[in-house]
């Protein structure tokens, strides 16, 4: 990569050619308020929060313009702040906010910019609110408030890029510009698999997991990194718990293999782990009832009984059925076991079905 | 009902690609026969073009000239942008009523007739005008939109073929000896449905010039005649094409016959009345900057249009002007027409881009430039019908030639388009650098009896208001700008003392309200707080201060919007509250009169209409 140099806030700096003035800035310690970008979807240049002045008299996007040899950017003085003011005021003019009761709470960006910039007492608008769609039960895991909605597009392309379903699009036009999932527009009517991709690029309230309603807002939220125990892609999960320590959210992390993604089973299927029905130690069935046993015990009474069909019956009246929520290596190990020390083919799996 | 086999010979005949999408539900909705495009249409053509149900529902959402309730046999749509308002658009509607008893978004009772507004249709020398269907109607009275009603209930097809003669190309232009008829001077002499009459009068010529020398030589004759962009922001066409991408990849042309600027009607007698004139055009375009496809994005209004260049396209494939290896110069270039579905923004030449993709007509940020990625991802040349039907004749008879006329820096002619309260209005061609003065004296020959000269628009809804002290101003490109108003698409839209400058300023904002993208904050909800500012101003219920607030909003974002739409709203604002302080300070007043106000506010700005 060409080296160049650019004047960044006054000081020449050395910077990658291509590089977007957003990532050169970065490089450099200087952090530019940004919405509708998202490091891991295509570029927008929808919000135009990230604007900066670029040669003393130009305004472009941070998040889309490459820098260029001898630029001269100014990423923040009092005429940008009131730039950046003046449109979080269009957007709180047009959303209907009320974080008091908004699951985002805590982790908007929306709400943070505005209390970044000092945005205290929202101006009244004077143009008509166009009161958007409430889709809040059709789907099982989704919810959908678009009134908080900044139409920053990232679940359009969360969708479209990262999932690869192409669920969402934006429909009407101007400020009667909203969401949509297809012509009937209902989530749950949709072709989405509820993946969650698109809620968890979501900067704002507007798309959340039914699993948080009501159940504590973003700030209240901690989280803890696992890996899914569906199967052995291993994608790595912050999970969050209230204050209760009830788990309530999945995220997928970026650090793993999934790089932030999930499929339905990892971003839903954690309710077993609090469930009073979970299985906590192995049981035996005694005289046709379901006995509490130690593991010790289990395990010798399983090897007895491999050992006596097998000698009563041949190897091959033994089978093997085994599960994706195991390793790679869990799985060879008990297909080797088969072959080797039992001594038949019988091998399946649950993920060939 | 239009049944699945309906729908997958519809999508057969175009081809499945997402690229035919306007052409597809174009030919659907006509076979309706109610102007509709049901539900269950849509998720049919989703189904057979393999694309999400939410593409479909985005796509025909963004496109005004789509509807997915039933309409009727003809939709009417009556122009409300400024030429036609200020002619008395709310007239039209009216008589439509008592003819018909319907109002907007209504359909009679026997299925005929249902009636729309919607923006500048492009015949603003005969306004007030409307469209039925397809065919264009100008000079309306309520006498003549009776028997016009009754043309249509006699069975008329209002498939272009229609329109009314006051429309042609040939009725549109003036036609005075004093003008320097360049472009002009085919039109109503050389048969336009005739390429051998074109070629007779030197038609082609200028390609098979062209194609004789090397691309690098073309490009150099354009850059040395100074040519500037003629759809509105002025660029040097040669200098764009040296621009274009060089290597083996595809790349194309693109003329831009959105022709959306409130005000223009010139592309359309370009092309209706010369249409080899711009074919040629292309292919010069093409030849220089080593694009093989051009394509015409023309507006979906514009159906007369598309016929003619349909029928242009398909003489010159069959006469060896376009196709294979012109001229013997191993050099190709065929051309094929899109059509756009209704919207102002895709005449913003990466909005248009997504437009013939089949997507919604959001204009994408830049860089890259069209040159750089364009159409598919490919380098494209976008420029304006005017633009590139100008380069044949630079190519015959050279650069030197063409900067005989214009001024330093915008040598050549330029159309202008004549409306509003003028003895005469139409199309004429008058160097670069003319004054509102002469245009307006000798050409418009002055204002109608009765009339006083209040203020021009000049530039279109984008550009801004010229009064009595800007009568001398050289209408050049680069002039006009040092004064805060633009030559835009060169319209001239006149207006005398019974237009109140309020009321202007509410149409021009409900204008760019409704035709905003949406797609940016700034401009998404700043159009909509200046749109209902204004009506606040002409209810009289607004103060000076929002006056201020106005001007703040628009300075806004013409810093931060994505595109030009956005950033053109501050201009017809600032030139009308600069000049007319008085009147403006009036309407804040809550008992000032204002019967100009009162009879808009009575009628259609109750929405904008989705
Ligand atoms: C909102 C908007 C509408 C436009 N409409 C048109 C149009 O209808 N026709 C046109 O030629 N250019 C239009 N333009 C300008 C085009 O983006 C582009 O500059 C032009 O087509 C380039 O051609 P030229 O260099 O030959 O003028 C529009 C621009 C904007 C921002
Ligand atoms: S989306 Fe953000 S700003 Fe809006 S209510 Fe929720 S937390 Fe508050
Ligand atoms: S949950 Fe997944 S499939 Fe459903 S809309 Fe969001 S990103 Fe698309
Ligand atoms: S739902 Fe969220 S991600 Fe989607 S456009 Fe609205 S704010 Fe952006
Ligand atoms: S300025 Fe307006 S028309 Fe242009 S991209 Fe933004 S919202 Fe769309
Ligand atoms: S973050 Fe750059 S335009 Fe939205």
């Amino acid at each position: 990569m060409a080296t160049i140099q650019i004047k960044l806030n006054g000081k020449t700096v050395e910077c990658e050619r291509g590089q977007t003035i957003l990532d050169a800035a970065a490089a450099h310690g200087v952090r530019i308020p940004t919405l509708c970008y998202h490091s891991q979807i295509s570029r927008t240049g929808a919000c135009r929060v990230c604007a900066v002045r670029v040669n003393k008299t130009m305004y472009k996007t941070a998040c889309t313009e490459p820098v260029a040899p001898g630029m001269d950017i100014v990423t923040v003085d009092p005429e940008i702040l009131d730039m950046r003011r003046g449109i979080l005021n269009f957007l709180l003019a047009e959303g209907d906010h009320n974080c008091l009761y908004c699951e985002a709470n805590g982790a908007c960006e929306l709400q943070s910019l505005c209390f970044e910039h000092g945005i205290d007492v929202p101006p009244p608008s004077s143009a008509p609110r166009n009161l958007r769609v409430r889709d809040v039960s059709s789907s099982e895991g989704l919810r959908r408030e678009e009134n908080r909605c900044v139409l920053c597009g990232r679940c359009v392309k969360a969708c479209e890029e990262i999932q690869l379903s192409r669920v969402w699009n934006f429909a009407g036009r101007g400020s009667h510009t909203h969401l949509t999932t297809g012509i009937r527009d209902l989530l749950g009517e949709s072709e989405c698999v509820q993946c969650g991709q698109c809620v968890q690029l979501c900067p704002t309230g507007a798309l959340s997991f039914q699993t948080v309603l009501g159940r504590g807002q973003a700030w209240e939220l901690t989280s803890r990194n696992s890996v899914c125990v569906y199967c052995g892609v291993g994608c790595q999960i912050n999970f969050f718990t209230n204050r209760e320590g009830q788990l309530v959210k999945a995220e997928g992390s970026i650090h793993g293999p999934n790089r932030g993604h999930l499929c339905v089973k990892g971003r839903f299927g954690f309710d077993f782990v609090q469930s009073p029905k979970r299985l906590k130690t192995p049981l035996i069935r005694k005289e046709g009832q379901l006995v509490e046993a130690t593991w010790d015990e289990a395990l010798d009474y399983a090897a007895g009984r491999l050992a006596t069909i097998k000698a009563e019956h041949g190897p091959d009246a033994v089978m093997s059925f085994t599960s994706a929520k195991c390793t790679n290596e869990e799985n060879y190990l008990l297909q080797k076991f088969m072959r080797g020390v039992i001594g038949t083919n019988n091998v399946d799996h649950c993920a060939r079905l | 009902m239009i049944a699945k086999d309906t729908i997958r010979s519809v999508v057969e005949k175009f081809g499945s690609e997402r690229e035919h999408l306007m052409a597809i539900l174009r030919e659907l909705e006509t076979l309706s026969e109610r102007n509709v495009l049901a539900p269950t249409v849509l998720e049919g053509v989703a189904e057979e073009m393999n694309l999400p149900p939410s593409a479909l529902a985005g796509f025909v959402d963004f496109y005004t000239m789509f509807k997915t309730a039933p309409r009727a046999r003809y939709v009417i749509r009556v122009c409300k942008s400024t030429p036609c308002h200020t002619s008395g658009a709310i007239n039209v509607l009216e008589a439509i009523g008592r003819l018909l008893g319907i109002r907007e978004k209504e359909a009679t009772a026997d299925g005929m007739f249902y009636l729309e507004t919607c923006e500048c249709l492009g015949a603003c020398s005969v306004a007030p005008a409307m469209m039925v269907n397809y065919d264009l109607h100008g000079n309306l009275t309520e006498e003549r939109l009776a028997s016009i009603l009754q043309f249509y209930r006699a069975g008329a097809s209002g498939d272009g073929e229609g329109c009314g003669p006051e429309t042609s190309a040939a009725a549109t232009i003036i036609h005075d000896e004093r003008q320097t008829a360049r472009l002009l001077a085919h039109i109503g002499r050389v048969d336009p449905g005739e390429i051998a009459r074109y070629r007779e009068a030197g038609g082609y010529t200028g390609l098979r010039r062209a194609v004789g020398m090397s691309p690098a030589d073309v490009v150099a004759v354009v850059k040395d005649s100074g040519l500037r962009g003629r759809g509105g922001a002025g660029f040097p066409a040669g200098l764009k094409w040296s621009f274009v991408v060089k290597g083996p990849m595809q790349k194309y042309v693109i003329c831009n016959a959105d022709e959306g600027e409130p005000g223009t009607f010139k592309d359309r007698v370009l092309m209706e009345g010369d249409p080899h004139l711009l074919l040629e055009g292309m292919a010069i375009c093409g030849f220089a900057t080593d694009a093989t496809v051009g394509y015409i994005y023309v507006r979906g209004e514009y159906r007369r249009s598309i016929d003619i260049l349909q029928r242009a396209i398909d003489q010159a494939r069959l006469d060896g002007c376009l196709g294979e290896d012109l001229f013997g110069s191993g050099f190709s270039f065929d051309v094929f027409i899109k059509e756009g579905g209704g919207a102002y923004v895709c005449g913003e030449e990466t909005s248009l881009m997504n437009s013939m993709e089949g997507l919604r007509g959001y204009p994408r940020f830049k860089p890259p430039f069209p040159g750089q990625a364009g159409f598919q991802g490919s380098p494209s040349t976008v420029n304006n019908v005017e633009t590139l039907m100008s380069v044949p004749m630079i190519l015959q008879r050279g650069a030197e030639w063409f900067k005989e006329v214009g001024t330093l820096s915008c040598p050549g002619t330029k159309l202008f388009c004549l409306s509003g309260v003028l003895n005469r209005t139409g199309l004429v061609e008058l160097p670069m650098g003319a004054t509102l003065r002469e245009i307006i004296d000798v050409y418009g020959r002055g204002l109608r009896e009765g009339s006083h000269f209040k203020f021009a628009q000049v530039g279109g809804s984008a550009g801004g208001v010229l009064c009595e002290d800007l009568m001398d101003l050289p209408l050049d490109i680069d002039t006009p700008m040092k004064h805060g108003v633009t030559l835009g698409s060169g319209v001239v839209l006149v207006c005398d003392q019974t237009t109140c400058p309020v009321d202007f300023l509410v149409q021009t904002m409900s204008f760019f309200e409704h035709e905003s993208c949406g797609q940016c904050v700034p401009c998404r909800v700043g159009t909509a707080q200046l749109h209902h500012t204004a009506r606040r101003l002409a209810q009289r219920t607004a103060e000076w201060a929002d006056v201020e607030k106005m001007r703040e909003t628009a300075a806004l974002m013409k810093k931060t919007s994505l595109c030009a739409l956005g950033q053109s709203p501050i201009m017809p604002l600032e030139t009308l509250v600069k000049n007319f302080p008085a009147e403006f300070e009036a309407h804040c007043r809550a008992d000032y009169g204002c019967a100009a106000c009162d009879r808009s506010l009575g009628r259609y700005y109750t929405a904008s209409s989705h």
